[in-house]
């Protein structure tokens, strides 16, 4: 017989937290302009100025410590556009699957509480650690799929800049991890962060205010870029990665030990 | 096979005890009247029997299976309805019983189909369309009903089913549950506050309050643990008297053994030169019953 991945009673539970978490405004708001914002608009608007403004006002001296080789053989807009791809854009693309992740969560672990709802699920004939993999596995899919847009937004903006300042493609082995490890990673770190503060979250509008703190170390592990004191090359990445990894295994296990009939009908 | 046992079952929250030492025991087939005021404590039975609660002390069964250790098989085998568990509003209705149908592990057009016979059956079928959070109190429970019987359930677990609704509503619910009821081994536990409803459909009935079971039996048994004698009533005309009767409002009283003693005390009235325009077996109602349980309990005079 053919294996599944999800029974039917956790694709019935996917989909309909898919549903629900789209009929959210506030997270549908979240998983279209964030992406679009992020990985699409700003590296655009970027590129724009470096191809508009006069390469001798573009004030590139200022981040030459930052780029590959210290951007030596590099004209001035194609540090412009290394700075972009290899500096801002993994920061800018790293958040998305964060955003995502945690404002998905919030409203599917939150929001079944706040609508009453939870106790309705917990009747039905299904284990409860099914009906918690189905709703981290919606959460998880919605990320994902918003990182895949803003990744191919991402690349088309990129691609455009290449072609433009003969620069090379931007994808390389940091990106890599980034994509298929990291990503993936801070993903599961944001849906099981959210299930962990669900319980004291009386919203799932407070639930995403309170994740807006997770946005903090991505933003102070890019911009520790600009300290001087390391670059994030891909052994680098690997090693938060790892870190993220270990980080995940402890929250996805008590989060899965926290999810119990007394403790989500607390309240 | 026992459809409902508990055993000294308990549960506290926070130090103070909601349930205490609740011993219950109801066959297959049963129709259980869980009666009792606010807070007494039949929210949380249902909880602990249907698994949403551990218990802090005892211990419970349902079809033989335990509900903390067996939950999905216990809710495969039940359908519960209680006021606090909702129905997804963003969905319709028929979507909400698609949904829970496949969950109960029903294809998705079998769900669709039990779902919209459930919905008409309730008065839903045009509103089952309509996104579950536009419903009225009424539309609400009602549809929380037609989930709870999605996947025909053995035993039903009915907490207030018709608190809120306005009586034509409490009148299509009540037909259902009464259906539910006559069905050939399906066990009903319904709490209600609706006496007169509960003693035309309940074969069975326990009364709590304060989270204890103060009384628990048919109605017979009730009374006459009560203390509550039936009476033989006689409507006279105006101005007559009956010896060994108390009179009030037109009627004369007085109590009645046993039903086999009516037939002669009417023959001795009518020996007697009264004219008798009624003659009838008073026995005490479950309102009567329950208010002398819960007044007995509250310290004031038995009723």
């Amino acid at each position: 017989m053919k294996r599944m991945l999800l029974t039917l009673p956790e694709r019935a539970i996917v989909r309909k937290d898919l549903r629900g978490v789209w009929h959210t405004k506030m997270v549908r708001v979240t998983v279209i302009l964030v992406p679009l914002l992020l990985c699409f608009a700003l590296p655009a608007f970027y590129l724009a100025i470096a191809w508009l403004a006069p390469e001798d006002q573009l004030a590139t001296g200022d981040f030459v410590p930052f780029l590959p080789n210290g951007g030596e053989g590099m004209t001035a807009r194609q540090m412009m556009v290394t700075l972009i791809s290899q500096v801002l854009g993994p920061m800018f693309f790293l958040m998305i699957p964060l955003m995502v992740s945690t404002a998905s969560a919030a409203c599917s672990f939150v929001g079944e509480r706040e609508h009453s709802t939870m106790e309705t699920l917990l009747l039905a004939p299904v284990p409860l650690r099914r009906i918690f993999r189905a709703k981290v596995a919606a959460c998880v899919l919605l990320a994902l799929a918003a990182e895949l847009v803003s990744l191919l937004a991402f690349s088309l903006v990129m691609a455009a800049g290449s072609l433009l300042f003969s620069s090379p493609f931007y994808f390389n082995p940091a990106w890599a991890v980034l994509v298929f490890l990291l990503a993936p990673a801070v993903t599961l770190f944001g849906v099981t962060f959210m299930v962990l503060v669900s319980g004291r979250s009386r919203s799932s509008m407070e639930a995403m205010q309170t994740s807006g703190y997770l946005v903090l170390p991505v933003i102070l592990l890019f911009a520790g870029q600009f300290s001087g004191l390391f670059t994030l090359g891909p052994l680098l990445l690997l090693l938060v990665f790892a870190a993220v990894a270990a980080a995940d295994a402890v929250l996805l296990s008590a989060a899965s030990r926290a999810f119990t009939p007394e403790k989500l009908l607390k309240g | 096979m026992q459809a409902v046992l508990a055993q000294e079952l308990s549960k506290e929250f926070s130090g103070v005890r909601a349930l205490d030492s609740l011993t219950l025991s109801l066959p297959e087939g049963s129709v259980f009247g869980f009666l009792g005021p606010n807070g007494a404590g039949k929210t949380t039975t249902v909880k602990l029997l249907t698994g949403l609660l551990a218990p802090t002390g005892g211990r419970c069964a349902v079809l033989g299976l335990d509900p903390r250790e067996q939950a999905e098989r216990v809710h495969a085998l039940c359908g519960v309805m209680t006021e606090s568990a909702r129905l997804y509003p963003q969905l319709s209705g028929l979507e909400n019983l698609e949904f829970f149908g496949e969950l109960c592990g029903m294809t998705r057009a079998a769900a669709r189909a039990r779902g919209g016979e459930l919905l008409r059956r309730l008065g839903l079928g045009e509103a089952g369309k309509r996104a579950a959070g536009e419903y009225s109190t009424g539309m609400a429970q009602r549809l929380s009903l037609a989930r709870a019987l999605l996947a025909r359930p053995r035993v039903l677990f009915l907490d207030e089913p018709t608190s809120g609704l306005d009586p034509e509503s409490a009148q299509a619910v009540n037909a259902l549950i009464g259906e539910q009821a006559g069905q050939e081994g399906v066990t009903v536990f319904l709490c209600t506050h609706q006496l007169r409803y509960a003693e035309d459909l309940c074969g069975c009935y326990g009364i709590l309050d304060h989270g204890a079971l103060l009384a628990q039996g048919d109605l017979a048994g009730l009374a006459k643990a009560a203390g509550r004698g039936s009476f033989a009533a006689f409507r006279l005309a105006q101005g007559e008297t009956l010896p060994g009767c108390e009179g009030a409002g037109g009627w004369w009283r007085r109590p009645l053994a046993c039903p086999e003693e009516m037939p002669a005390l009417v023959r001795g009235a009518v020996a007697a030169g009264c004219s008798v325009y009624e003659a009838r077996i008073e026995t005490p109602t479950l309102e009567d019953v329950y208010f002398s349980f819960i007044g007995r309990e509250e310290g004031g005079a038995l009723l």
